[in-house]
């Protein structure tokens, strides 16, 4: 092991330190470790936002997940597609990529289909995430997780269905801006979708000419036979399209709505590259915005990213069965978004229950023979009060605290007295950790 | 070294609410409150105070007008379809030929002294559920509300109708700024929602209102850090909790909802051992109410059976509530299917909403307690092909149930000959007009000063 050296750090962009590391990787992925967050503040801005951009495929580092002793079986066990989903958020080298998918997952928001289509459905989302929206859009609407949950595959010629056509406007492109009418017109300009069936399960969607209604339609004032394709276009070419999807990813990785001249000028950019997401994801994560009150968060941490994000920096892998549970504890059910509009984000994640939840989580992790346990000869008697932090600190993944809390933790050490004994000192070292995987701190971002 | 315990965390997971199934008597609504409720209550709109105080809050306002009048508001998401549900029999050819072979046939059940035919599912449930108690004369249905130009999106007809506006702007849900007008600074529980999220019905501008959900257990204990220990360490915790100057709005809700989880937990500490399970039902307890030897059967396995049975003993136990909410749990957004999912859920409606009318009989509430049910839109006329699937439309239903009840049909049947130039139903009442009657008839006090422009809008006689 390498000896460790006083280093002096050197800042290639002089305003790049650690903690705007922490916050980008907590913001685009699952949060940084101690070492990660050293090794990108002396990189630079540049050189993180390549790393996390990276279009190189993903490979998965760290523990495999299990339970007991049986490995994942996503197909058949119940739950075990969350935690393969759950795993995959704790071991890429692609963090981004897997909170892309997160994103996509509450935009085309799916559940209740069969496993086989949801996990489909979810390879889908992360293969096109940061691809171009306009792509990523055709294949949603023959995707047949999302096709079957919205009726398109039940949307004929005869008798449109007007579910998939409302909430595409509504929901996948635009927010608003469009007509009942266009509404109408562009259900059945979506006639024709049905479901390819093998052994009686739906494994593919295509495109039955017979079913389709090849009339002139009129949507957004302009007339024409529209097909599939002129639908999707006439969306994501409205003009209310690109503030739509800027709005909603500044949301996601900024919190809250961006100023208007920024999120015109970022809208402007995008539909320029031909609708090109990793370019657009990648100027909002460069926005200085995005670094604003670096000593405290401001976002609260979605369930997925809390839980992914500690037994990330950790270390640690997956290896009980219980994180499905305490998500939906804490109001995200992965694979099961609560309605077609996805999740509620920001302060709607709290409640006093969800923060008893988070409270389990912690428990969970200090548990014995849990990645953050306190084993006997951890805790050694000489430790200082700064050493006894320090190690709790590293054992949770190196998080950032405020002042304030350090302060209560340093006062809860020094209530132990001098040289407090073994079992004390297990029983502190404990309590630290938990604090510091519970506190209102590491709920943030 | 003190004894080691059982590994406990993961035990701790996998525990879900105590079973009871025991009358209330000597449980105190300090202990029910930390017991019975603990982490399944989240506040809303309140100033930072300990439980304690809340719960005196509840006592007064119960004390002060032990007999005030309770509105429950039960909302059923997705749109239901007003001709299935309640068809105007002298319409039925028309609607034969809108729904051609996924019409329904005409059922036995036509409304006591009306031209309506109720879907068979909703004589499901006790006493023959909704249509029994339109016998009974505790219905009055209004067919045709909605509002004029409909939204026929979800959300944004949702808001309309949680808001009582058809604008996006107003942020305060009508029934909340009616608390915030005519209730309480100090009860929490004089608006509440039975189930994890606050209705947006609810939202107000100053006054406390309160979410219950179903209990959990709401101890917070850590594996292997014991007392005095463990107190050191909550200790903390709560510092770490208080409110501090200069938090955004997320620091401030994790902060709250830490101060909350914890205050849940010290009402708990001092009955621990001592007190008896709680006395909250739970979705795993037993569906059947006993109440002074009247037996109320709620539906087995009914997630919003279970929700409105809670609510019948929340609001038995004089806390001072005035108004109540309850989301249902069927899925009326019936875009394909539609005969066999209205029928799945408007049984469970049916049986549902009976059981808590008994059940509030049973407790000697129904006299004081008014129940309004309503659904964001109704359904297209004309059904899609995908099975007898119905598209979003104009012109829906809502009704009100209870002994004071103003029974009858109180709105026009929207005709089926005469519809809006997107082939939907006209619609006949707007439901702010049924909103400003409910504020005025049931609760006593002007609509003006809750409703925007409630002068414009007709009003209906809905309670007797």
């Amino acid at each position: 092991m390498a000896r460790r050296r006083p280093k002096r750090s050197r800042r290639p962009s002089g305003s790049w330190t650690e903690a705007h590391v922490r916050r980008l990787f907590w913001r685009a992925g699952f949060g940084a470790t101690a070492k990660e967050a050293h090794l990108w503040a002396r990189r630079g801005k540049r050189a993180a936002l390549d790393h996390l951009l990276d279009p190189s495929p993903a490979q998965l580092r760290g523990p495999a997940a299990r339970v007991g002793r049986r490995r994942l079986d996503p197909l058949n066990e119940f739950n075990d597609d969350k935690l393969w989903w759950l795993d995959r958020m704790v071991r890429s080298t692609r963090p981004l990529e897997e909170r892309m998918t997160l994103f996509w997952h509450d935009h085309f928001a799916t559940r209740n289909e069969p496993t086989t289509l949801m996990l489909a459905q979810n390879r889908l989302m992360r293969r096109k995430g940061l691809g171009r929206f306009d792509a990523l859009l055709r294949e949603m609407a023959f995707d047949p997780a999302l096709a079957r949950f919205q009726n398109l595959n039940e949307n004929v010629a005869e008798a449109p269905n007007e579910n998939f056509a409302r909430e595409l406007m509504e929901l996948f492109t635009l927010g608003s801006g469009y007509t009942e009418t266009d509404i109408r017109e562009a259900a059945r300009a979506l006639t024709g979708i049905r479901d390819r069936e093998r052994n009686g399960q739906t494994v593919a969607m295509y495109f039955d000419p017979a079913l389709h209604d090849g009339g002139r339609k009129t949507i957004f004032g302009q007339t024409g036979n529209w097909g599939i394709d002129d639908v999707l276009r006439l969306c994501v070419t409205h003009p209310a399209h690109g503030p739509f999807l800027v709005t909603k990813l500044w949301d996601y990785f900024v919190g809250g709505a961006p100023p208007p001249a920024v999120r015109d000028r970022l809208a402007a950019d995008y539909v320029r590259s031909g609708f090109q997401l990793r370019p657009l994801v990648r100027a909002i994560l460069s926005r200085p915005e995005l670094y604003r009150h670096l000593d405290r968060g401001e976002m609260v941490k979605w369930p997925a990213v809390l839980v992914a994000g500690q037994l990330r920096t950790m270390g640690a892998g997956i290896d009980i069965p219980d994180w499905p549970w305490l998500m939906a504890s804490m109001g995200q059910s992965l694979f099961s978004p609560p309605s077609v509009a996805g999740w509620e984000w920001g302060t709607r994640w709290m409640s006093s229950n969800a923060m008893r939840a988070r409270f389990g989580v912690a428990n969970a992790l200090v548990r014995d023979g849990g990645p953050a346990e306190v084993t006997n000869g951890q805790v050694r008697r000489e430790l200082t009060p700064d050493q006894h932090l320090a190690l709790a600190l590293r054992k949770v993944g190196s998080p950032r605290i405020t002042a304030t809390t350090r302060r209560e933790l340093r006062r809860l050490i020094a209530s132990y007295g001098r040289r407090p004994g073994l079992w004390e000192r297990n029983q502190l070292q404990r309590s630290l950790r938990h604090l510091l995987i519970s506190g209102p701190d590491n709920q943030l971002c | 070294m003190p004894p080691s315990r059982p590994h406990q965390s993961c035990e701790d997971f996998h525990r879900t609410a105590a079973t009871a199934r025991h009358p209330t008597v000597g449980v105190s609504r300090r202990q029910f409150l930390g017991w019975g409720l603990g982490a399944g209550l989240a506040l809303y709109s309140a100033r930072a105070m300990p439980l304690a105080h809340w719960m005196e809050g509840a006592e007064a306002a119960h004390a002060q007008s032990p007999d005030a009048r309770i509105l429950v508001s039960v909302f059923l998401p997705g749109g239901v379809d007003l001709l299935d549900s309640f068809l105007d029999v002298s319409q039925y050819p028309v609607y034969a030929r809108l729904r051609g072979r996924y019409a329904r046939p005409l059922s036995p059940d036509v409304l006591v002294g009306s031209t309506v035919s109720a879907h068979p599912s909703l004589a499901h449930g006790q006493g023959r559920g909704i249509a029994g108690l339109w016998q009974r004369g505790k219905i009055a249905l209004l067919p045709g509300i909605d509002y004029a130009n409909p939204d026929l999106s979800h959300f944004h007809s949702r808001r309309f109708w949680e808001t009582g506006t058809i604008t996006s702007q107003q942020t305060t849900g009508w029934l909340g700024r009616w608390l915030d007008l005519h209730g309480s600074r100090d009860n929490p529980f004089q608006g509440m929602t039975s189930g994890s999220r606050l209705s947006p019905t609810l939202l107000t501008g100053a006054a406390p209102v309160v979410s219950v959900e179903a209990p959990h257990r709401a101890e917070m204990k850590i594996p292997h850090v014991e007392d005095p220990n463990r107190r050191r360490m909550m200790r903390v915790y709560g510092n770490l909790a208080r409110e501090r100057r200069g938090d955004g709005p997320s620091a401030a809700a994790v902060r709250a909802a830490a101060r909350f989880a914890q205050d849940a937990h010290h009402d708990i500490a001092p009955l621990a051992g001592k007190a008896p399970p709680p006395p909250v039902p739970g979705a795993d307890i037993d569906h059947v109410v006993n109440v002074g030897g009247q037996i109320t059967g709620y539906p087995k396995g009914s997630q919003f059976g279970a929700t409105l049975r809670q609510l019948a003993f929340l609001l038995d136990q004089g806390l001072g509530t005035r108004i109540a909410t309850v989301d249902g749990r069927a899925d009326f957004d019936t875009h394909n299917n539609q005969p066999e999912r209205l029928a799945e859920g408007l049984s469970d409606v049916s049986a549902s909403l009976a059981a808590f009318q008994y059940d509030l009989e049973a407790r000697g509430l129904s006299s004081r307690t008014l129940t309004f049910v309503w659904t964001e839109f109704g359904r297209r006329p004309q059904s899609n092909s995908s099975r007898g699937g119905t598209d979003h439309g104009a012109g829906g239903i809502a009704w009100v149930m209870g002994d004071r009840a103003a029974a009858g049909v109180r709105t026009e049947y929207p005709s089926l000959r005469n519809l809006d130039p997107q082939a939907n139903l006209k619609v006949t009442a707007d439901f702010r007009g049924v909103y400003a009657s409910l504020i005025e008839q049931w609760l006593g006090t002007p609509a003006d000063a809750i409703i925007p422009d409630a002068a414009a809008f007709p009003r209906f006689t809905l309670v007797r």
